[in-house]
């Protein structure tokens, strides 16, 4: 019997991760939180067979005794920056594959300074989410050959709860991205790009603030891709989020202080739009483009009310990918050992996903 | 890392505020220099937020929002810092706008809004546009001294040009303007004289019908040259004609009379000197430039927009063709005349009912349109000659000063005319009161708001009542010109994207009233009844008991739909080109140019240049650009017709289309 040990089942992203991998029908389910009696019911709401189980992923042994027997260990628990690759170890120690509906560069790298010998045997997925995730797999589909251009513009409206605004607080500086900066011929480019105000953007409400930041998921896929200029976007629907960042980062006092600004900020923007958040990317075909290529420009729209629960649809598909054999064995990001048509296919016939469109 | 001292002494504001630049903006502080805006050095609103923190941190001042702005100069925000370290936190400072000289008076400066509506109107840009904005007149002189005249003439234009600048100003083909040194070839406008002192009476008035006629339809184009067109024909018995065709884009209405008067004192006289001007118009325009960021410009640009939803549409007037369609050469002009004693009467009466003339010439302009058209709540525009006091001198400056202000009009039923006009003072008054933001402006958001392209007020009411006392007497006598004679006095005002255009001057201690308008558009019976109309209002306000009768007005308020064309709901192309990613390489290029020129990401085919943020003149500049890039460009017009990237991308194919052979 397959068992697939969810982490952080109880959390946003893992319900749905549960819900989901419970749907796709894959095997057993065992699920894993703090608090047991969340956990337990979760395991009552999911159809089919689901265990409830108590872990602390800070104590080694009960980690060690959760991913033993399970045949591929989902981890949706954050935040990511204390999680890194402890997770990971522990599930290919117990000879199981390993997906994270986060996780990053620095945790790939982690796990790949000192890798261990199942590694050559099983696979490591981290950010199997929406950003980064989706954000760094998805513009793979627009490009046929050489692009041009490439510009991704990602956002909308959601909550930050407070756990996430000190993600949020503390995922900055040149390991994940930089702020105002495009990629131009093979290298950053710092200062290259202006924040946005009062724009209109396909798959977007309204009027919204676009925020130049390259991250560092986007730079690896322009070079990837043979991509002349590439843009990233982080998209606000008020100016709200930026000011309270901007104010946290000018304050060289402790991180804390600041998490109230940050979550009551999104809570402005919340109630200005209601939520969404949109995935929408444009690849302009090189002028001199591949065989067969078309030089009309191409575009991808993805769009949810909830990025947070998205990014449990993403685990969970990237977890079936896993287990279909369709995943080489390594450390990866999910954006770069997924294939973007499959997990596009799948998101289109998603209930949580409301637009999926390429034109 | 240099040891020498930068430009900042360390130890002042000026040092401290460098370093916390050199550090938010990654620049080295000693080459910050003073004058240079922090949006400039890539500093932007976000960083402009830190910026503040670090100064409350490291200077402990604490800097109000509106002390920051992008714009600011490192020197401003040394200003702002001693400011608040004096006056604490409670002290709140206007910003006054000082004229500043500019330090070069040849460098190029903005188009202001009414004459970039001017400009793109010579592009062919708008419906209702000719290839040139322009005013014509033409007036008799007699005594004339038929050796002496040309000369003087030329003498006095040469030395007005060096008084007034803008007669030596030139647009560039990108929409900003220029003056030109007074050495500069071309730059001194010259008068083309006709010799007809030989002539048959028969001549004479061939000739004057043909120049009349040539200038009427042809003005000078500041783009090619002066925007001065000044000719003298010498008829027989010392007789003699004087024209003038005056490009909108140089000069204003105030201007054009200023400039008569000057060249007719310097011409009367060799020895003449005028009062030097302290002050020229790109230090004005350049000034109100710095205006735009203030606050109360944006305060009345939020007073503008607040009410934008609540603005009522042109008057209903039945048309007999659609604008868009119409190709006019010249405006046709109605003028009567109310004698001087008649006038005088009027006068006595509005100061007496406490309404100035013009508000009661706007009232009854008004009721007419009320009644032609059938309701009584419109939108109306003005054309405004009234300068922002910079400078004592800057009356006597001739230049391009003129702008608009909406006036959203609504007269009550059964009220007296004193009443109604009593209201319309208010209304003019408090809309007068946010003039900071010119009319041009508004009707441009408006215009985006309502998403149309077809023009937002083409009503205009234009008074020059009390302006001549403004500006000083005219002389009578102009020396070896003559004597003026006004008797037989010819004009014609030939504007872009005006329907109907109703103006009130005074001359010779008489009220003018003229109806300018495209005859093209109107049925010619309802506008002679409507000009009558307006006759007898205004006379029976001379005669006073016009004042207390209750006016008669149609009982709707807003227009009820009636078939056929009405002024205030023309139809929006429905041309649809759909949108979605550019569909080719073409499509993909106009993104390209819009996104340089308007800084904004352009991804959709159907996006609307002027919902991106575009005006007019960003419409002249990005044509250019396209016609670079792709060796062909469809004119303003057919811009504006579909203004999305598909639509012309669409009219770029035909140009292109049409060019092959």
């Amino acid at each position: 019997m397959t068992v697939i040990g969810v982490l952080g089942g109880a959390g946003t992203v893992g319900r749905v991760a549960v819900d989901r991998l419970a749907g796709y029908g894959l095997g057993e389910l065992r699920i894993g939180g703090r608090d047991i009696d969340r956990v337990t019911a979760v395991c009552r709401a999911t159809p089919g067979a689901a265990v409830p189980v108590r872990v602390d992923l800070r104590d080694p042994d009960e980690l060690r005794a959760f991913c033993t027997g399970c045949r591929v260990v989902v981890n949706c628990a954050g935040p990511s920056y204390q999680v890194l690759d402890t997770v990971a170890r522990a599930a290919l120690a117990a000879g199981a594959d390993y997906v994270d509906a986060g996780g990053d560069l620095t945790a790939v790298e982690a796990l790949e300074s000192a890798a261990p010998p199942e590694l050559a045997e099983r696979a490591a997925v981290f950010s199997a989410g929406v950003m980064p995730g989706l954000s760094g797999l998805l513009p793979r589909l627009l490009a046929a050959g050489p692009l041009a251009r490439l510009d991704g513009y990602v956002g909308g409206a959601a909550r930050i709860s407070e756990l996430s605004a000190v993600d949020v607080l503390l995922t900055r500086g040149p390991r994940f991205g930089t702020a105002l900066a495009a990629w131009r011929d093979g290298r950053l480019a710092p200062g290259a790009l202006a924040p946005l105000h009062d724009v209109t953007l396909p798959g977007f409400a309204g009027r919204v603030h676009a925020w130049p930041f390259l991250s560092a998921e986007f730079a690896r896929l322009a070079t990837e891709l043979d991509v002349a200029e590439a843009r990233n976007y982080t998209v606000y629907v008020t100016d709200a989020i930026p000011r309270a960042l901007a104010e946290a980062w000018a304050d060289d006092g402790p991180i804390e202080r600041h998490v109230a600004a940050v979550v009551a900020a999104a809570e402005a923007d919340l109630a200005a739009t209601g939520p969404y958040y949109t995935l929408l990317f444009q690849a302009v075909p090189a002028a001199m483009p591949a065989p067969g290529q078309s030089k009309a420009p191409r575009r991808l729209i993805l769009r949810t009310p909830d990025s947070y629960a998205l990014s449990g649809v993403v685990a969970a598909i990237a977890t079936r990918e896993v287990l279909d054999g369709r995943v080489e064995p390594g450390a990866r990001s999910a954006a770069e050992c997924l294939d973007a048509a499959a997990v596009f296919a799948r998101l289109s016939g998603d209930p949580l996903v409301t637009q999926a469109e390429i034109r | 890392m240099s040891l020498s001292r930068g430009p900042h002494d360390d130890s002042s504001v000026e040092g401290e505020l460098s370093r916390i630049w050199g550090e938010l903006l990654d620049v080295d502080p000693d080459t910050i220099p003073a004058d240079a805006s922090f949006l400039r050095l890539g500093g932007d609103s976000v960083l402009a937020v830190r910026m503040s923190a670090m100064v409350r941190r490291r200077l402990a001042v604490e800097l109000a929002l509106s002390d920051v702005t992008v714009e600011i100069t490192l020197a401003q925000l040394a200003d702002a810092v001693r400011r608040r370290r004096t006056a604490g936190n409670g002290a709140h400072r206007a910003l006054p706008v000082e004229i500043e000289h500019r330090a070069d008076p040849s460098a190029p400066f903005p188009l202001m809004p009414l004459q970039q509506g001017y400009f793109v109107g010579q592009h062919d840009g708008w419906e209702l546009s000719y290839e040139s904005a322009h005013f014509y007149a033409d007036f008799g002189l007699t005594g004339l001294d038929g050796d002496e005249a040309a000369e003087a003439l030329e003498d006095a234009l040469a030395r007005l040009a060096l008084h007034q600048p803008m007669l030596r100003a030139r647009i560039t083909p990108q929409g900003e303007q220029y003056v030109l040194a007074p050495d500069a070839p071309g730059a001194i406008p010259r008068p083309r004289v006709y010799d007809l002192r030989e002539s048959t009476p028969q001549e004479v008035e061939a000739h004057l019908l043909a120049v009349r006629h040539e200038m009427r339809t042809t003005g000078p184009n500041p783009l090619h040259g002066p925007g001065l067109d000044v000719r003298l024909s010498l008829l027989p018995g010392d007789r003699g004609r004087l024209h003038t065709g005056e490009s909108l884009l140089i000069m204003d209405g105030w201007s054009a009379t200023l400039l008569n008067r000057e060249l007719l004192t310097l011409a009367a006289d060799w020895n003449a000197v005028l009062a030097p001007l302290d002050v020229d118009f790109g230090d004005y325009v350049t000034s109100l430039g710095r205006l735009r960021d203030s606050e109360p410009y944006a305060a009345d640009r939020d007073w503008w927009h607040a009410r934008l939803g609540d603005v009522p549409r042109p008057p209903a007037l039945p048309l007999r063709a659609d604008p868009r369609d119409v190709r006019a050469s010249t405006m046709e002009t109605l003028e009567n005349h109310v004698a001087a004693d008649r006038w005088a009467a009027l006068r006595d009466q509005c100061a007496s009912r406490e309404v100035t003339p013009s508000a009661a010439m706007l009232t009854a302009f008004a009721v007419v349109l009320a009644r032609w058209a059938g309701h009584r709540r419109m939108l109306l525009n003005s054309l405004q000659l009234n300068r922002l006091p910079l400078h004592p001198d800057i009356h006597r400056v001739i230049g391009a000063f003129a702008t608009t202000m909406l006036i959203p009009v609504e007269l009550a039923q059964g009220r007296t005319f004193a009443d109604l006009a009593g209201e319309i003072q208010r209304t003019f008054t408090e809309h007068a009161a946010h003039n900071l933001v010119s009319g041009v402006e508004v009707s441009r958001e408006l215009a985006r708001r309502r998403e149309t392209t077809r023009p937002v007020a083409p009503v205009v009411f234009q008074s020059t009542l009390g302006m001549d006392a403004a500006i000083g007497a005219q002389a009578e006598s102009a020396g070896p010109l003559g004597d003026l004679n006004f008797d037989d006095f010819h004009h014609q005002l030939r504007t872009p994207q005006v329907a109907l255009e109703a103006r009130f001057y005074e001359m010779r201690d008489e009220l003018v009233l003229v109806f300018s308008l495209v005859a093209e558009l109107f049925h010619t019976e309802q506008v002679d009844a409507a000009f009558a109309d307006l006759l007898a209002l205004v006379e029976t306000l001379a005669d006073g008991p016009g004042w207390d009768r209750i006016v008669d007005l149609p009982a709707a308020a807003a227009p009820d739909p009636v078939p056929g064309l009405t002024l205030d709901r023309l139809p929006e192309h429905d041309a649809d080109h759909g949108d979605g990613p550019p569909v080719d390489e073409l499509e993909q290029r106009i993104c390209t140019v819009w996104e340089e020129i308007l800084g904004v990401p352009v991804l959709d085919r159907g996006a609307g240049f002027f919902a991106l943020g575009g005006d007019s003149l960003l419409v002249v500049r990005t044509l250019a650009r396209i016609a670079k890039e792709v060796g062909g460009a469809p004119s303003v017009r057919e811009f504006l017709n579909a203004p999305t990237v598909a639509g012309v991308a669409a009219a770029v194919r035909a140009r292109l289309a049409d060019a092959r052979p």
